[in-house]
């Protein structure tokens, strides 16, 4: 400021003003700054503070250097049965070479090793009809999501099970590859030119300024013949027969889980909306059949499927074990995601539905456009809750003799050669639990902070 | 009018179409539709039941409960020998059911108070143990965690000859945990009748200092007194009764120990693994609460003066509590039913001896599949009325 002394001041002639002139503040205290004083105030704010710290790393340092050594430090990584391992390092160290000659059994069970490929082939699959769901320019985002999860079950049960396919069973089976091929070929179509795929083939034709009725009945037309190439390719695979008893392990974990999320979703929407109805006689049911499941646990729901099914159905109808433990967790999931939803509707105003019959929308129009999208998005975390929860309790069809992912951890220690052990393989398949549970866990939080992220502004 | 006109005009037809439309008509309609599809489904199931039960030669009556069941049961809480009834194994079920029900509720409740409020802590090193507490725990499933317990620590524990003793009272081995039990002597009824005096003098002191606070504003000391009131009646009473409860100590005699309470390893790793894995929700369920009492109620403590301690004692948890205890009681209505995983390994809770036991041995499947469902049905009903009740009384009220 003091050499810029303006013109006024110039031609006036008097010695230009003393203009105040703050000192620069003074740093603070080293011991407030950077990540001394970050420290200091959140590990050693005061004494009891600074005694609950060290005793805090004191239990971070044991616990992963007792981890640390055992898995990694001691361990043994080539061996060829447990003697040799208990020989170099005896208990004090892991021994790495048991679970890693099961790993092919922890993940397949004991499907039978050539046709393992059919699982791969599946989660492939899987996974490729699930990418378009992330990629930003994919609009058919819902059409995509929910043939995925209603259609996809088709497909994957005839690559597990294989066998005799009739001409009903073909035509399901075929219905599953075609949304398959939909999938791709509108992805495809919308990535590259914006266009979903039966709009872009009634482009392709020079159809594109014809009435909208004769353009739907081209882009049906399309749809159709991508059904009929799926059939004939159907037509054409023959994959042996394996029994649901040689399914196990991950990928056993994983049906049971995949069809119950699958179920429990659309059947909780349903049994809610039961709940909530205003008639009588049905909300009466809903409200028994969900608070019958809710109340019991699921091991003896399990139970009961696994001695009462065989009973209820007529005689001589056999139905496999997986079948009877799939039904059960269905009907439990169900129970409680219908709780969820339920609890999620109650938290969407009455104006909504309000507004909604105002604007002239009938029962189904308002819910299933107007509430159930708010709804659904509320209960975002306590679904993925839900889902976490019945992820992990699949491991209780393991009780009643399926070989799941827990039952294959036991099923190493009593293999002749890796006799009694125990510590590796459930570390490993704890490990695999909470990777997955702790991912969808993280996800959906993630999930819940982008689509409140209107609220937010 | 012109309207119905055209309604009474128009052929049968158009009748039909008004009488679809109305919405009473169709609710009835809906109905009893729904109605007749679940009686045809129950129908359906129960001519397939008699049935195959007629082909197997199965009974589904009630008549087995009084027959012997003739199947030992390795750890129960109320007396019972090989040779009772069937009725009998299914109390004793229900007993050991409840026992861990309530210790683990206990436990699990006291441990996840810990969890939850470390996860709130300003300091950073406890926030983030308590955190990672957590999400290990509740991320991994746990029948895993039961059975890890099980296998990997309490049957790996040294023989009873080498086990891990306590001050010569407590020692625990791979057959379990022993520690002393009392035995009951004659003067131990006087000093029961003063405890229960004591409480209900201490009840009564309570009550009056509450008055005594809320119409007169005078505060009388509560804790020393109560304290007092609780355990000076009983141990006068014994002192002068001449000592009647002694400890009858475990001892080891031979290969294994005898005297005291023999707690078996699975009840240990049921309790252990249940309550570690409860404590996790709890813990969560204390630290949403907690933070669901807004700031503005600290700042306003604070500017009032009140130490820290306080109030979080006198403010923060009577608001946070309404929050916390709802989910709370859902979390213990969780562990009964997560007790039902005492299968596993071999604790016999009431799924174990009676769903697989003795549904096994006697085949009566319908009779004892009710029973059970109907137990915890029971307590399910029970403890959701009693929500209902707590729910209405701490309800806000608003003015």
């Amino acid at each position: 400021m003091a050499n810029t002394s303006s013109p006024l001041a110039d031609s006036s002639g008097l010695p230009p003003a003393e203009i105040f002139k703050p000192k620069p503040a003074r740093a603070a205290p080293a011991s407030t700054l950077g990540i001394q004083g970050w420290i200091r105030q959140n590990m050693f704010s005061s004494i009891p503070s600074a005694v609950v710290t060290l005793l805090g790393l004191w239990i971070v340092y044991a616990f992963l250097d007792a981890i640390l050594t055992w898995a990694v430090g001691n361990a043994v990584w080539e061996a060829s049965n447990r003697r040799e391992c208990l020989d170099q390092v005896g208990r004090s160290g892991a021994c790495w070479p048991g679970v890693a000659a099961w790993i092919p059994n922890l993940i397949y069970g004991l499907y039978p090793k050539d046709q393992v490929w059919r699982i791969n082939l599946a989660a492939l699959v899987l996974l490729v009809w699930a990418v378009p769901l992330w990629l930003p320019r994919v609009r058919s985002k819902v059409q995509i999501g929910l043939s995925l999860v209603l259609l996809f079950p088709l497909l994957a049960s005839y690559l597990f099970l294989g066998g005799e396919k009739g001409a009903i069973w073909s035509a399901l089976i075929a219905l599953g590859f075609a949304a398959f091929l939909w999938a791709l070929l509108t992805t495809a179509t919308e990535m590259t030119t914006g266009l979903s795929f039966t709009r872009f083939v009634v482009g392709a034709l020079g159809a594109t300024g014809r009435s909208e009725e004769a353009s739907r009945r081209i882009g049906f037309a399309a749809l159709l013949v991508v059904y009929a190439v799926s059939l004939l390719a159907v037509q054409a695979m023959a994959l042996s027969f394996v029994q649901t008893r040689l399914w196990g392990g991950l990928f056993l974990t994983t049906v049971i889980s995949g069809i119950g999320i699958a179920v429990s979703l659309p059947a909780g929407i349903v049994l809610a909306l039961a709940r909530r109805s205003r008639m009588p006689l049905i909300s009466l049911l809903a409200t028994a059949f969900i608070e019958l499941f809710r109340s019991v646990p699921l091991i003896t729901i399990l139970f009961m499927f696994n001695t009462m099914l065989p009973l209820f159905l007529p005689v001589g109808v056999e139905v496999n074990q997986l079948l009877r433990a799939i039904v059960a967790v269905c009907l439990f999931a169900a129970a409680y995601m219908a709780e969820v939803v339920r609890g999620g509707l109650q938290a969407i105003p009455r104006g909504q539905y309000e507004a909604a019959s105002a604007m002239g929308l009938g029962f189904w129009q308002a819910t299933g456009l107007v509430i159930m999208p708010q709804a659904l998005k509320i209960m975002i975390p306590t679904i993925v809750g839900n889902f976490i929860g019945l992820f992990k309790d699949t491991t209780l069809v393991s009780i009643i003799g399926l070989f799941d992912l827990l039952s294959m951890a036991r099923a190493v220690g009593e293999d002749t050669r890796w006799l009694g052990l125990f510590l590796e393989p459930f570390f490993f398949v704890t490990m695999i639990y909470f990777v997955a549970c702790f991912g969808m866990s993280q996800y959906s939080l993630n999930l819940e902070q982008r689509l409140s992220a209107g609220e937010r502004r | 009018m012109a309207l119905l006109d055209i309604t009474a005009q128009a052929g049968p037809g158009a009748r039909l179409m008004a009488l679809l439309n109305n919405t009473r008509f169709r609710s009835v309609l809906y109905q009893a539709l729904t109605l007749g599809c679940v009686v045809l489904l129950f129908w359906y199931l129960v001519s397939n039941t008699i049935e195959n039960m007629s082909q197997r030669d199965m009974s589904a009556g009630f008549d087995f409960l009084g027959v012997s069941a003739g199947f030992g049961i390795g750890f129960t809480l109320i007396p019972y020998r090989e040779g009772d009834t069937y009725l009998r194994v299914f109390i004793v079920g229900i007993a050991n059911t409840l026992l861990v029900a309530v210790v683990a509720i206990v436990l699990s409740t006291l441990l996840g108070l810990v969890v939850g409020l470390a996860r709130l802590s300003s300091n950073w090193v406890i926030r983030n143990v308590a955190r990672w507490y957590i999400e290990i725990l509740r991320n991994t499933p746990l029948l895993l965690q039961i059975i890890a317990w099980y296998f990997g620590v309490f049957t790996l524990l040294p023989r009873p000859r080498d086990s891990v003793g306590w001050l010569d009272a407590v020692f625990l081995n791979n057959r379990g945990l022993y520690i002393p039990a009392p035995l009951v002597g004659s003067g131990f009824t006087v000093a029961l009748v003063a405890l229960l005096l004591g409480i209900a003098g201490a009840v009564a002191w309570a009550r009056f200092a509450r008055r005594e606070r809320e119409q007169a504003g005078r505060i009388r000391p509560v804790i020393a007194p109560v304290l007092a009131l609780l355990v000076l009646p009983p141990l006068l009473a014994a002192l002068l009764a001449g000592a009647p409860l002694a400890w009858d100590m475990p001892q080891l005699r031979g290969f294994n120990f005898v005297g005291g309470i023999n707690i078996p390893p699975s009840f240990c790793a049921l309790i252990i693994a249940l309550s570690i894995y409860t404590s996790c929700f709890i813990g969560e369920n204390v630290r949403s609460g907690v933070q669901s009492v807004s700031r503005g109620q600290t700042e306003a403590a604070r500017a009032l003066g009140v130490p820290p301690g306080r109030t979080m004692r006198s403010i923060i948890l009577p608001q946070a509590l309404r929050v916390i205890i709802p989910p709370l009681i859902s979390q213990y209505l969780n562990i009964t039913k997560n007790s039902s995983l005492a299968i596993a390994i071999g604790f016999p809770d009431l799924v174990s001896v009676w769903m697989n036991t003795s549904l096994n041995q006697s085949g009566r499947a319908i009779p004892i599949v009710a029973m059970t469902m109907g137990f915890y049905c029971l307590v399910s009903l029970a403890v959701s009325l009693a929500m209902n009740r707590y729910n209405r009384s701490i309800q806000i009220r608003e003015r």
